[in-house]
């Protein structure tokens, strides 16, 4: 997920509005941070006692609040009074709707008639064909038949078609989505920076905000699910194309102009071939964001794993919900080694000898996939029912115990309740209940007061705009409430993933050892652990934040590692020809010129948090992510969407007052 | 004798007649970097400025100022000056590349500044290819594939543009690794491509924007040796970039000696170690052993009676280090002769005038 | 010229492209009204993500499958999202609704797409309780107006000094926090998110044996599991709820409802008919239930067993 939101919108760095008229501030002025420090404490002087005079203490005003839901919903049912009859359903979005569920069906079809062999036979032969021959096309094919197999003998072999279905014909959309918006914005500055917000916003605004709007206009199951699946996965594929195409060597184009090339021939032979690398990462992570939609998928009746699992929920089977969870997993990290192997394959460009190198090779895929489709008809279409394992029942068993040992009473350390009681009384109540406190205005000071110091006047001027829009939609307690939680989600993630990056940094076979268990966290739906996080810890705040912690913790840890582990190491030789030891190579070298790294990490680290707020609004978080749910449930479109654009807006001031504008771009 | 600056030597070759016809022919021409760039060419005040001046008042940064030199057919004119003296950013402007910002280009008559964008890639892709210093190779494609792909772009059909990319490969000594992508051959094998590639559109000119600088000496002779072949067997025009005196004295008919974005002195080699345009020349030349780029018709002398008939024979071109060696294999006073004339005689004064460097002051004198 | 036929190549697929999408655009979609149920014997019931309605689904569909010979689709999806589906014809009938005031009044009055399938023949009602180890230490506390007496053991971290009431999915209508406020009690709504997680906070509290209050309804499965006593709030009058502000009243006892599309009930034949006669007691669907929720059976497996068993009472439902 290294590179879902690298960049988010950059105003370049500008002066500082305030400027010095007498030397001797000019002087003070000169050091930037002090500088900065000072205009700030003069203009809280002054600021502060008028604000307080003026608008005194508490929450956002009543009177300065403005209501969107009752025009959302108005166009909620306009929606539904109209879709029958008016042409712009008629004539374009039932189109869009119906060829989605064909496209789905047929792909479904297809991989129905070939049989359990033949998908099995089509999985291991194309991971091995991408990931080239020899030692890793081996190891990545054997991958595949290892996740396919698994899939078979959890008894979920069906719902794993069925899933796979939709995601081919999502990820085919959102891929070609997301090359179109990247070729747009990779070629056009202009389009690049407008692009930017969009992008963010269509990752940090959770589905379920707009679950309801698309169910209603392009009815439930398939096409809705399809939709957002899209929306939710084509921004790292337009991000990276768009990154490919900026970052093609200039020396490469300029040969490539001085042969005369149109400007079509340039992009059609170059600047695309070049950022093929790019792209492919891209793909990789709209596969993953779009895997992590298929529970939300299966609330609008999509079928599928999805289904498996939510259905296990209302038994509170976390057994079950396991057995379909491992599947979504596992064909994440089947596509994620296969599309990264393919990867790895650009631009070492060993073309492989004779018979199995280019349509050769091909042709034998091709031939394999075709006899192991012959050979279902000796052996059944249909996974062998014979073939499955139940492991509801003892996962379940394992849960039970888990829960009634470490919840409470354990020596010495106390149990996980104790903790989240404590986590709760001594953290999140004061951090909640100190932000509430604050006057509304200062907050907005505070906020502008830390983006300024941290970037420039634009980003206080972004951040400042965000945080008021949400008093505006009338949702500030409950998002103070929210950032309270996001806040400490981050620090708890930040902490825990840069500890764990570092150490994975400097001793390689931890992270080999801990890959599957960071890709299961990553991309195990959520819904999955809700019941052993509640079991253990309650239903609380905390509960919300350990499942944030969980999905963001593999992003960080992966950026960090990466990072401390790419410090030049010339300055890590001269480091240690100095005589330092592990612990000052680390502090005085290795995260100092981490810091970029660490920086994408914590950007990260925002994104991911607020993509789960609505799950732990689920287990007890409360506050806009239960509202986001409940806008879903009872059809407020109003109420979820309010909600959503005040999460979008806390990742915006968040991100601004963590990123300095320099480095954003 | 005078070095002529650069707008004389330029009408001087204008003069040299029909025969002699320019393939480039480069006049005033400016490129300035910055905000409103257009405004320092056109105020002969701002002109006027040094770079720092320059930078201090405009923002801008004149990298090309008042250019002016003709390339003759069949010739290897250097462009020579150290990093940021403009020589890298005078030869884009020939093709556009960099959009110069005044002053004017002709190639064959035609001027290149008013082309529109069909005619100007038709320019590129037909009549000047250029060779990189990054080489500047698609790593997705093969060795044989990048040598064809400027008959790609030129619409050249799959089958024949490969054919003739084999025959270019062939020519530039790559066979065998026809099937190799850049990123598997070393640094001089992939100038190779670059230079196929150039070679396959066959092109009126051939430019060359500083290609070995990046290559190891060994290797760098080699292809310095490739390219002299190349030029000896086909004779085709060539404009070579370069910060490497040397490279520029061995390859390079004429010389442009460039400093600040001005050309300083332009001459053959021998012109401008021998007679440096200032100090700065002067400076730059100091170590170029002068035996080997002098010629015996600069140092011989009027025969005296009875030298003309006896002691080798040189032609006017053989270098110093040539007459010394025959010098002093025979004894005698060598003869430098054309088309069976007497021209003059070098002896061992003469000779070693040259090598210690003593017969500038005297010319610069006179 | 190559170029130029290349570059014709390209222009003429885009226009054939192009072309046929302006085409098939030209006529007006289907909007994928129940045509299905008219002519081939197809019924698409929705399953809901409790398990006493997953119940009524798994056997409509059995006996529907088994005995009349339809193919029946399942479709999962939330409340507001089905009635929406059911209005536009994607599935045919709702088995089980709590009541729906806003979209029955669009749907059913409004539009007119769909239509009342009659009572399902349990009994929903929504309450207070509290656990029966605790009701039985301390009697009083059935009685709403004691509540404030032990609303320290029901404190938790989440709702400070205050006692805590669980709450459930935001599916579900409450009044809680209107109710808490106009009957000034000492308590703090927490909202658990969803039924899994306020299912396993009270299957984990009754295994600790510690006090607790919850937002909780009948029937539901996990009450044959942990014994609940509902606490008596005031008691319910026809209107009382009417403003969701001042609420201070108990839930009503709602007779659960059948929905089907109206098309459907209409031209669906043997299958209309059916889901119209369909209708058992509370305590058949706790049966089924539990063996799904509580024995882990599969949905199918528990509607066969129990179909098996009872023939008596859905041999009257056939039409």
């Amino acid at each position: 997920m290294s590179a879902t939101a690298t960049a988010r919108p950059a105003p370049e760095k500008t002066a500082p509005a305030v400027t010095a008229s007498r030397p001797s501030l000019a002087e003070l002025l000169r050091h930037p941070l002090r500088g900065k420090l000072a205009v700030l404490a003069l203009v809280a002087a002054v600021v502060v006692p008028t604000a307080a005079l003026l608008w005194g203490t508490g929450a956002w005003p009543e009177n300065l609040t403005a209501d969107i839901s009752a025009p959302l919903d108005d166009a909620n049912r306009w929606v539904i009074d109209n879709r029958d009859t008016h042409p712009l359903f008629l004539y374009f979005l039932l189109h869009l709707s119906n060829t989605a569920t064909d496209a789905v069906g047929s792909v479904y079809d297809v991989l129905d008639a070939m049989g359990w062999t033949g998908v099995l036979a089509a999985a291991v032969l194309f991971a091995w064909r991408a990931a080239g021959l020899g030692r890793p096309g081996a190891k990545v094919a054997a991958t595949a038949f290892g996740a396919f197999a698994v899939c078979g003998l959890l008894g979920m072999w069906d719902a794993t078609l069925l899933t796979l279905a939709l995601m081919v014909v999502a990820v085919t959309l959102a891929a070609l989505l997301g090359m179109a918006i990247g070729l747009l914005a990779g070629l056009s500055d202009r389009v690049d920076r407008a692009l930017r917000p969009v992008l963010d916003t269509m990752q940090v605004l959770p589905a379920f905000a707009y679950l309801l709007p698309f169910v209603l206009v392009f009815g439930t199951g398939t096409p809705a699910a399809l939709f957002c699946t899209v929306i939710y996965a084509a921004p790292p594929m337009a991000r990276l194309t768009a990154l490919g195409l900026r970052g093609a060597d200039p020396s490469v184009l300029e040969a490539v102009t001085s042969l005369g090339t149109s400007p079509w021939q340039r992009l059609r032979t170059a600047r695309l071939p070049l950022a093929r690398k790019q792209m492919l990462l891209g793909l990789n992570q709209t596969i993953m964001m779009a895997l992590s939609m298929v529970v939300i998928a299966a609330l609008v009746g999509a079928g599928g794993l999805g289904e498996e699992v939510y259905s296990a929920l209302s038994t509170v089977d976390v057994g079950k919900a396991l057995a379909a969870g491992i599947p979504i997993v596992l064909i994440a990290v089947w596509l994620d080694r296969t599309t990264g192997a393919a990867g790895d394959r650009i631009g070492q460009g060993a073309p492989g000898a004779g018979l199995l190198h280019g349509r050769s090779a091909w042709a034998l895929v091709a031939g394999g996939v075709a006899a192991a489709v012959a050979a279902r008809f000796a052996v059944g279409a249909a996974w062998p029912e014979g073939w499955t394992v139940n492991i509801s029942t003892p996962v379940n068993q394992a849960q039970a115990w888990v829960t009634d040992n470490l919840s409470s009473g354990v020596p010495l350390l106390g149990g996980t309740e104790v903790w989240s009681e404590n986590f709760t009384l001594w953290i999140l109540n004061p951090l909640r209940d100190g932000l509430m406190w604050l006057p509304w205005w200062s907050v907005l000071l505070l906020v502008a007061a830390i983006a300024w110091l941290v970037g420039s006047w634009v980003s206080a001027l972004t951040a400042t705009a965000a945080m008021s829009l949400i008093g505006v939609l009338g949702v500030w307690t409950k998002s103070l409430d929210t950032l309270s939680q996001v806040l400490a989600a981050l620090v708890v993630t930040l902490i825990l993933g840069v500890a764990a990056g570092v150490l994975c940094a400097r001793a390689g076979r931890l992270e080999r050892w801990l890959r599957p268990l960071l890709d299961a966290m990553q991309t195990m739906p959520q819904f999955v652990y809700l019941i052993p996080v509640v079991a253990l810890f309650g239903v609380t705040r905390t509960s919300a934040i350990i499942a944030a912690v969980v999905y963001a913790l593999p992003a960080v840890v992966r950026i960090t590692a990466q990072g401390v582990r790419e410090v030049d190491p010339a300055a890590m030789e001269a480091a240690r020809s100095l005589g330092a030891s592990t612990r000052q190579q680390l502090l005085q070298v290795q995260l100092p010129l981490a810091r970029p790294a660490l920086r994408l990490a914590v950007n990260q680290g925002v994104v991911l948090v607020l993509a789960v707020v609505v799950v732990g609004g689920l287990v007890g978080g409360g506050a806009l992510g239960y509202d986001v749910v409940k806008g879903l449930s009872r059809g407020e479109m109003g109420l979820g969407m309010t909600a959503g654009v005040a999460i979008v807006c806390l990742g915006l001031v968040l991100d601004r007052v963590t990123q300095s504008a320099r480095k954003r771009g | 004798m005078t070095a002529p600056t650069a707008p004389e030597a330029a009408k001087d070759t204008a003069a040299d007649g029909p025969s002699d016809e320019p393939v480039f022919s480069v006049r005033g021409l400016w490129k300035v970097f910055g905000p409103k760039a257009d405004r320092v060419p056109a105020d002969p005040e701002l002109a006027a400025l040094d770079a720092a001046e320059l930078r201090a008042r405009t923002g801008c940064t004149a990298a090309v100022r008042d250019v002016s030199f003709d390339v003759r057919k069949g010739e290897v004119f250097v462009v020579m000056g150290l990093s940021g003296s403009g020589k890298s950013t005078l030869v884009r402007c020939l093709t556009r590349l960099i959009e110069p910002t005044f002053g004017a280009i002709e190639i064959d008559g035609e001027d290149v500044l008013s082309m529109d964008a069909s005619r100007l890639r038709e320019l590129r892709r037909h009549r000047a290819s250029m060779v990189f210093q990054h080489f500047g190779l698609l790593p997705h494609r093969s060795v044989l594939d990048n040598v064809a792909y400027g008959l790609e772009v030129q619409g050249v059909s799959r089958s024949e543009r490969r054919a003739r990319a084999a025959e270019v490969v062939a020519k530039v000594g790559l066979e065998g690794l026809e099937h190799r992508r850049p990123g598997q051959l070393s640094g001089g094998q992939q100038q190779r491509v670059g230079l196929a590639r150039a070679l396959a559109v066959d092109p009126e000119v051939l430019l060359f924007d500083e290609p070995f600088s990046a290559l190891d000496p060994l290797i760098r002779r080699d292809m310095q040796e490739e390219v002299v072949r190349l030029h000896r067997e086909e004779g085709r025009t060539m404009v070579f970039i370069t910060h490497d005196l040397n490279e520029a004295l061995k390859l390079g008919d004429r010389i442009a000696l460039m400093r600040d974005g001005r050309v300083v002195q332009l001459g053959t080699p021998e012109e401008i170690v021998g007679a440096p345009a200032d100090d700065y020349v002067r400076d730059f030349v100091r170590d170029v052993p002068r035996e080997q780029v002098m010629t015996v018709r600069t140092a011989m002398r009027p025969p005296l009676s009875g030298e003309a008939d006896s002691g080798p024979a040189l032609p006017p071109g053989a270098t110093v280090f040539e007459a010394i060696e025959a010098v002093a294999r025979t004894g005698e006073a060598a003869r430098v002769v054309e088309d069976g004339r007497c021209l003059g005689v070098v002896d061992h004064a003469a000779l070693l005038t040259v090598v210690a460097g003593t017969d500038r002051r005297e010319e610069v004198a006179a | 010229m190559r170029k130029l036929t290349r570059t014709t190549r390209v222009a003429a697929a885009a226009t054939a492209v192009f072309g046929m999408v302006a085409l098939s655009a030209c006529g007006a979609a289907e909007t994928g009204k129940s045509q299905d149920a008219k002519g081939d014997k197809t019924v698409k019931l929705t399953v809901p993500s409790w398990v006493g309605a997953q119940a009524n689904t798994a056997v409509a569909a059995y006996i529907l499958e088994s005995e009349l010979g339809y193919e029946v689709k399942q479709q999962q999806m939330g409340e507001v999202l089905a009635w929406d589906a059911l209005s536009k014809g994607d599935i045919d009938a709702i088995m089980e609704d709590w009541g729906h005031p806003k979209e029955e009044k669009r749907y059913i009055e409004d539009k007119k797409t769909v239509v009342k399938g009659g009572d399902l023949g349990v009994e929903g009602h929504i309450g207070w309780f509290v656990p029966k180890y605790f009701a039985d230490e301390n009697p009083d506390v059935t009685d709403w107006k004691n509540l404030n007496k032990y609303a320290d053991q029901f404190r938790t971290a989440e709702s400070g000094d205050k006692g805590e009431i669980l709450e459930g999915s935001p599916d579900y209508v409450t009044n809680d926090d209107a109710i808490i406020k106009n009957l000034d009690l000492n308590l703090k709504t927490n909202y658990s998110g969803s039924e899994a997680a306020q299912i396993t906070a009270i299957k984990k509290y009754a295994k600790e044996k510690k006090p607790f209050l919850t937002y909780w309804w009948t029937p539901q499965w996990l009450n044959a599991e942990v014994d609940l006593v509902e606490v008596q709030l005031p008691e319910y009058t026809e209107g009382c709820d009417a403003d969701p502000e001042k609420v201070a009243c108990a839930y009503p006892v709602t007779s659960l409802q059948k929905f089907l599309n109206a098309d459907f009930a209409e031209n669906g034949g043997d299958a209309a008919q059916f889901l119209k006669n369909f209708t058992w007691s509370t305590e058949q669907q706790n049966e089924v239930a539990q063996m799904i929720a509580g024995d882990k059976m599969e949905p199918e497996a528990a509607a066969k067993k129990w179909v098996e068993a009872n023939e008596d009472t859905w041999k009257k439902w056939m039409p």
